[in-house]
């Protein structure tokens, strides 16, 4: 005998739940086609030999492309390159946006056209940029010329892009240009959160400027500090465009030859979309890594007032 | 919850469905083909025209033309290639063609579309050995949109302020180069201002390995598996590339801008660039009062004084290839479309850009064009560039050998060993 319960009412909580999964469904689907599948696709392609124009059916290689490139001179230079340039830029990154939002914030008179002008930059396209500063390092370029005012050294060429150590800086600078204004809008929106009541309390108190910031905007800023350092750092881990257009004006590869560069040009002009794929998979490895090791030694991303 | 990933699947199911529709053809219906080429301003009227033209002649053909910067069409190709989704119609250079043909992406000619009774008569209407790069196991895989080499171009005025006569005192050899260049160059301390020749670094295999070759030297052995043979050549070579840059003589880098486009402005920065007959054209473009000035002129690519082999640059080609994945009539109207372009070359050839067919390279109009037997002679004391599946890794190795000594103060002799070893190691990988 078939008996017919009514059906049971939602709850406000799980109604809730339910428009927050529908709302949250596009994002996922996003992320599942443009960044899961690829991900898992890379792995699944790292394991054979694939070319990258051949209909053959590519060899299973098993964990060979992996072993090749833990052997190879060229991936430890490209894992060389990539950490000195994401330690060089990031943490200058960290501390100037810290320090210039720290400024901006106190000044009451032009501070929104200071953090238009320093925002610029990064609505620029990263190949735009490179292409400005590939005029300004030139050899005749204005980079020479401000160093050899400065300097009184008048004709010397600085070889910002022949000299190995100065052609990894040169990259570094363009990267700092472009993002400097990015972070320091998002640390003054980490700032713009902290209650003035707290300010207040401390000036009642006595505590100067600098102590305020020491002691009140600085552990309050926490969570976004976290937030501008884990950005910043997985920027830094992907550049890409910077180092390309350099070497392809006249710069020298092996300095500045980033894993995102070596991943290029092993599968685009070296056709082997396999080894590339490692590589590639290598490089989220390290970023995860990274990632982890921040979230681990920040301890908290929480503040409460 | 179900019903909703019940309706999403539906509608991923409904789009599939849509979008899997896009190549299938009536056999009888209209014809779409997509023609991807590189960007020249030159070109870009004529073959606007000569599609309008050809879409009036072949009623529901339609051809698009999409140009894409010579700097990444090859990457772009490679791209859209790999996901099958390349384009009916596309022109490369021959080093990037090649892996194309090796891996059965394009097909070979129709010899019924484009009107020839055999392949010997069609490889018998153009210039011998200009087809050899795509003349493949007995089968014929593009056509030539360009086959071209360059010379040394000059600008008089510049040889004459620097107390030269450009009539006497053009460099004939490499030392004479330099000689030259000393006494025109002008620097600011040690920032070059005015340069007297530089290279093109962005094509060692086209212009610089003559060079080694000149001396003795090769890149890979002639049975493909010995890779920088000549070991003095290289040094020499090495040696030369040393004095020439900021470590030795200063004369020319990397990093100063591309002399090839700097040419054409004639602003006293650069008097010797090393480019083909298409220069011509872009400096009427960029700088006509320049062009009609008659300050300029080519002369013949150098040699070493103690050359063992008179070698010119090399030449190489953009050739027009159909995609295999096509349909059979998209192949077919594709072909007959490049065949139409063939049949245009002496509008071509008054852009600067030559389809080396007996016909063309006999008329009037060729030998009449200015510098044609500088080229011409040139030419036949050159070799096609090397091309193989390795040649850009190749490439980039001997460009970070050379710049090493250049640039990074490393001594010939172990540049020289680190690019026998690396380049090694490409020929055996395969």
């Amino acid at each position: 005998m078939n008996r017919k319960y009514p059906k049971k009412a939602r709850t406000l909580q799980q109604s809730q739940d339910l428009w927050g999964r529908l709302f949250v469904l596009p994002a996922v689907l996003f992320f599942s086609i443009f960044n899961f599948y690829p991900i898992l696709n890379a792995l699944w392609t790292s394991l054979f030999n694939r070319r990258i124009l051949s209909f053959a059916k590519p060899d299973f290689i098993g964990l060979q492309n992996y072993i090749f490139l833990l052997q190879s001179g060229s991936f430890w230079n490209s894992v060389r390159a990539t950490l000195v340039f994401t330690a060089g830029t990031f943490l200058s990154l960290l501390a100037l946006s810290l320090l210039v939002a720290g400024l901006l914030s106190r000044i009451s008179r032009g501070s929104r056209f200071l953090q238009t002008a320093y925002y610029t930059p990064a609505v620029l396209s990263s190949v735009v940029a490179a292409t400005i500063w590939l005029l300004i390092f030139d050899p005749r370029g204005i980079a020479n010329q401000f160093i050899n005012t400065l300097m009184n050294t008048p004709g010397v060429d600085h070889r910002w892009f022949s000299h190995p150590v100065r052609v990894q800086i040169a990259t570094m600078v363009v990267y700092f240009w472009k993002y400097i204004g990015y972070f320091v809008i998002v640390v003054l929106a980490g700032m713009a959160s902290i209650p003035k009541t707290i300010y207040e309390a401390a000036t009642i108190d006595g505590a100067n400027g600098w102590q305020q910031y020491w002691r009140i905007t600085f552990p309050l800023l926490k969570p976004t500090v976290v937030l501008v350092s884990i950005m910043s750092m997985l920027q830094c881990l992907k550049t890409f465009s910077t180092q390309y257009l350099f070497t392809q004006s006249g710069a020298p590869l092996a300095p500045i030859n980033v894993i995102t560069l070596n991943i290029y040009n092993t599968g685009i002009r070296d056709h082997r979309i396999g080894r590339a794929s490692a590589m590639s998979i290598i490089l989220l490895i390290i970023m995860m890594v990274f990632t982890y090791i921040q979230f681990k030694t920040s301890k908290t991303d929480e503040v409460s007032y | 919850m179900k019903r909703i990933v019940a309706l999403a699947l539906m509608t991923a199911l409904v789009a599939s469905a849509l979008f899997a529709g896009g190549q299938k053809e009536d056999a009888d219906g209209p014809v779409s083909l997509t023609y991807w080429t590189h960007e020249d301003p030159n070109r870009t009227p004529l073959e606007e025209r000569l599609i309008r033209e050809f879409e009036a002649a072949n009623p529901g053909v339609t051809i698009r033309r999409v140009t894409h910067p010579s700097t990444r069409i090859a990457e772009l190709l490679l791209t859209a290639f790999a996901a099958n989704q390349g384009p009916n119609i596309f022109n490369t250079q021959l080093e990037n063609s090649f892996a194309y043909v090796a891996n059965h992406r394009v097909a070979p000619v129709n010899l019924e579309a484009v009107g020839a009774s055999s392949l010997e008569a069609l490889l018998g209407r153009y210039v011998e050995g200009s087809l050899d790069p795509v003349h493949i196991e007995g089968k014929l895989y593009g056509l030539p949109l360009e086959v071209l080499n360059w010379s040394i171009f000059i600008n008089d005025r510049i040889f004459r302020d620097a107390g030269l006569d450009p009539d006497r005192d053009y460099p004939k050899t490499w030392e004479d180069m330099v000689r030259v260049s000393e006494q025109i160059v002008r620097r600011e301390g040690n920032i070059i201002t005015r340069r007297g020749f530089d290279f093109r670094y962005s094509d060692y295999l086209i212009a610089l390995l003559p060079m080694v070759e000149q001396l003795g030297g090769q890149l890979v052995s002639d049975d493909g598996k010995t890779a920088i043979v000549g070991e003095e050549a290289w040094l020499e070579f090495l040696r030369f590339m040393e004095q020439w840059g900021p470590g030795g003589q200063n004369l020319g880098s990397p990093t100063y801008r591309n002399a090839r486009s700097l040419f054409n402005h004639d602003n006293d920065d650069i008097a010797m660039t090393h480019t083909g007959m298409y220069q011509q054209a872009r400096i009427m473009a960029d700088n006509p009062e320049f062009y009609e000035s008659g300050e300029w002129r080519v002369v013949p690519f150098p040699v070493f004084e103690n050359a063992v082999n008179d070698i010119a640059a090399c030449y190489y080609g953009q050739y027009l290839m159909v995609n295999a994945q096509a349909t059979e009539r998209q192949q077919y109207y594709s072909w007959k479309f490049i065949e139409f372009m063939q049949q245009h070359a002496e509008e071509y050839l008054q852009i600067g850009i030559i389809q080396p067919s007996r016909e063309l390279m006999e008329s009037d109009l060729y030998l009449s064009m200015p510098y044609a037997d500088v080229f011409a002679a040139d030419m036949e004391r050159a070799r096609v560039v090397y091309h193989a599946g390795n040649s850009s890794k190749l490439q980039e190795l001997f460009k970070t050998a050379v710049e090493s000594v250049m640039l990074g103060g490393v001594s010939p002799e172990r540049a020289y060993a680190t690019l026998k070893a690396q380049a090694q190691e490409v020929i055996d990988e395969g």
